[in-house]
């Protein structure tokens, strides 16, 4: 959460309202899509001939910032050290900077795409799951290459890595490839050629890069995700917050919201009854959705709406 | 005597210069919290209409400025009466994080942006344009969604 970064959080509010009053470029299709908050830079765009910029985009997509930086302690960009609670212990994200020692600088491409598809570290390590694998494991390869491109543009940082606090037996690392064998389907995810392809890409969004289903399914005790209730809310989300059930079932879950709606919610973070999202889904918005390509929100919405409803 | 003088002096310059003063405490905090909630409907509903209005979905430009006068009305509260002192989580069913009064002067900001952004809003529906509308909301919504994000804890 951005709470105690105060000076750098509302320096951005006031440049983006700033921004928008002063009437930067604006889309009105269907009079609804609004222009997007600013970018970092290099330019995300998923669109472009440089990997680098399509790479920005997978990054916003997948919502890496927020797990490894410490925004709260003024950490550097991907440096690590934010503590990130469960009801497993507190996990203290790694340096993914490409610093040689102390980030991912030493990573080969194989190396890095084998964390996101297998869930292993170089040195072959199981990696614990609050690195959200079980969903990136259904990445493309492309889009793992382009984002390893991305961070390696970046700048690296020397902040040593920070021991997990997890109570016994989830802090044994050695069970994890117990853990991986019940849980870890192995990607990259298919396409459904049943459906149409707005659908595949709104289901790739949603369960591979924007893990949504790691707070808004529930978990077994083991901390695998219950896939029949997918998105059907989870009462102990990430640091104790209440996330809502996200399936189309009109009373408990988003039913009666319109595409329109869920493309506005993901774009501002605005419910239909005007009341906003705070909390971790106001991050999400702010560091993923918002940046999203219009068309890609719609995806999101139209994949959403066809889920089965969960009570 | 001499002493006296310059602590108060000293005392008065500090409080300058902190520029804002912290809430005080609330007088009947459940009351309080009722009050405040009161108040973020009347901006959600505002924000409601002028999202109809966006979508074309019936609410009308007429519509769009009630609702900015409406947010602006609720924007010229002062901070200290709607988030006073000891209303945070815990009393009723208050989601105002401790947070919001550790971090004082970046709350009350976020409040004091409200005025600025519903007053374009105003300009926006006055010119009944759809898109200058859409873009006035984001403003808005910018500053509802980034308190929300840093203070409120959804139950
Ligand atoms: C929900 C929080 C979360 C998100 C989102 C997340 N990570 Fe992580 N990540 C972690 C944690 C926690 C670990 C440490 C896992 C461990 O120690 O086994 C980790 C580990 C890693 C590692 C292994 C580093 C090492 O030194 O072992 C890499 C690389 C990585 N993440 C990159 C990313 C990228 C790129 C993204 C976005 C696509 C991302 N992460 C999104 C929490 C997250
Ligand atoms: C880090 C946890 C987390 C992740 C990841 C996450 N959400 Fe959320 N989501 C929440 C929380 C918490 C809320 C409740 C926020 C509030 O009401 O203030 C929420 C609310 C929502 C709502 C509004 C539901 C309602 O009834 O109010 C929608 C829609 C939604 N999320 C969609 C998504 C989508 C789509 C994704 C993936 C792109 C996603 N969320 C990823 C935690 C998360
Ligand atoms: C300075 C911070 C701040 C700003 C700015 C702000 N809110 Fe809130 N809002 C809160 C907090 C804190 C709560 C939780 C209050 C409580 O439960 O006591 C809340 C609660 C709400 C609620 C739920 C009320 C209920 O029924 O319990 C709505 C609706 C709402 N806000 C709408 C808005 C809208 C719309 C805007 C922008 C026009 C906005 N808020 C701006 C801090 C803020």
């Amino acid at each position: 959460m951005r709470a105690a970064a105060p000076a750098a959080a509302r320096a951005t509010v006031r440049a983006a309202v700033r921004a928008t009053l002063a009437g930067a470029v604006i889309a009105v299709a269907g009079a609804m899509a609004l222009p997007a908050a600013g970018q970092d830079p290099p330019a995300a765009d998923p669109s472009s001939d440089d990997p680098v910029a399509r790479g920005a985009y997978v990054f916003a997509a997948a919502g890496c910032l927020g797990c490894h930086t410490d925004v709260k302690g003024g950490g550097t960009l991907l440096a690590g050290g934010r503590a990130l609670e469960t009801p497993f212990g507190t996990f203290h994200s790694p340096n993914i900077t490409p610093h040689p020692q102390h980030g991912i600088g030493a990573w080969s491409e194989a190396d890095f795409v084998r964390a996101f598809r297998d869930g292993r570290r170089p040195d072959g390590d199981a990696l614990f799951p609050a690195f959200p694998y079980g969903s990136y494991t259904g990445m493309t390869e492309r889009d793992l290459l382009d984002l390893r491109a991305y961070l390696f543009s970046l700048p690296a940082a020397d902040t040593p890595n920070r021991p997990h606090d997890l109570d016994p037996p989830f802090g044994w690392r050695f069970l994890l490839p117990v853990w991986q064998w019940l849980y870890l389907e192995r990607g990259p995810l298919a396409d459904d050629p049943s459906q149409p392809p707005e659908w595949n890409r709104g289901r790739y969004l949603v369960d591979v890069l924007g893990h949504c289903g790691e707070c808004h399914t529930p978990r077994s005790r083991l901390g695998g995700l219950d896939r029949d209730a997918h998105m059907a809310g989870n009462r102990a989300g990430p640091e104790g917050e209440a996330v809502p059930n996200i399936s189309p079932n009109p009373e408990r879950g988003i039913g009666a919201w319109s595409i329109g709606d869920i493309e506005l919610f993901l774009e501002i973070g605005m419910m239909p009854d005007g009341d906003f999202a705070g909390g971790s889904m106001g991050e999400v918005i702010t560091n993923s959705t918002s940046k999203l390509t219009a068309e890609d929100r719609r995806a999101i919405a139209v994949y959403l709406k066809s889920l089965p409803p969960q009570p | 005597m001499r002493t006296l003088t310059i602590l108060a002096a000293a005392a008065a310059v500090c409080i300058a210069h902190a520029g804002s003063m912290a809430p005080a405490l609330a007088a009947d905090p459940l009351a309080q919290v009722k009050e405040r909630e009161t108040l973020m409907k009347k901006l959600g509903g505002g924000m409601k209409a002028v999202g109809g209005f966006v979508k074309n979905e019936g609410p009308t430009a007429a519509d769009v400025q009630a609702a900015a006068a409406a947010i602006t009305e609720v924007s010229t509260v002062d901070p200290r009466t709607v988030f006073p002192e000891g209303t945070a989580i815990g009393v009723g069913d208050s989601e105002a994080k401790p947070e919001l009064w550790q971090n004082w002067t970046t709350a009350e900001g976020y409040w004091n942006d409200l005025k600025p952004a519903a007053e374009q809003l105003t300009a926006a529906a006055g010119s009944g344009d759809r898109a200058q509308v859409a873009r006035a909301m984001q403003a808005v919504g910018k500053v509802c969604q980034t308190c929300h994000e840093d203070f409120r804890l959804k139950k």
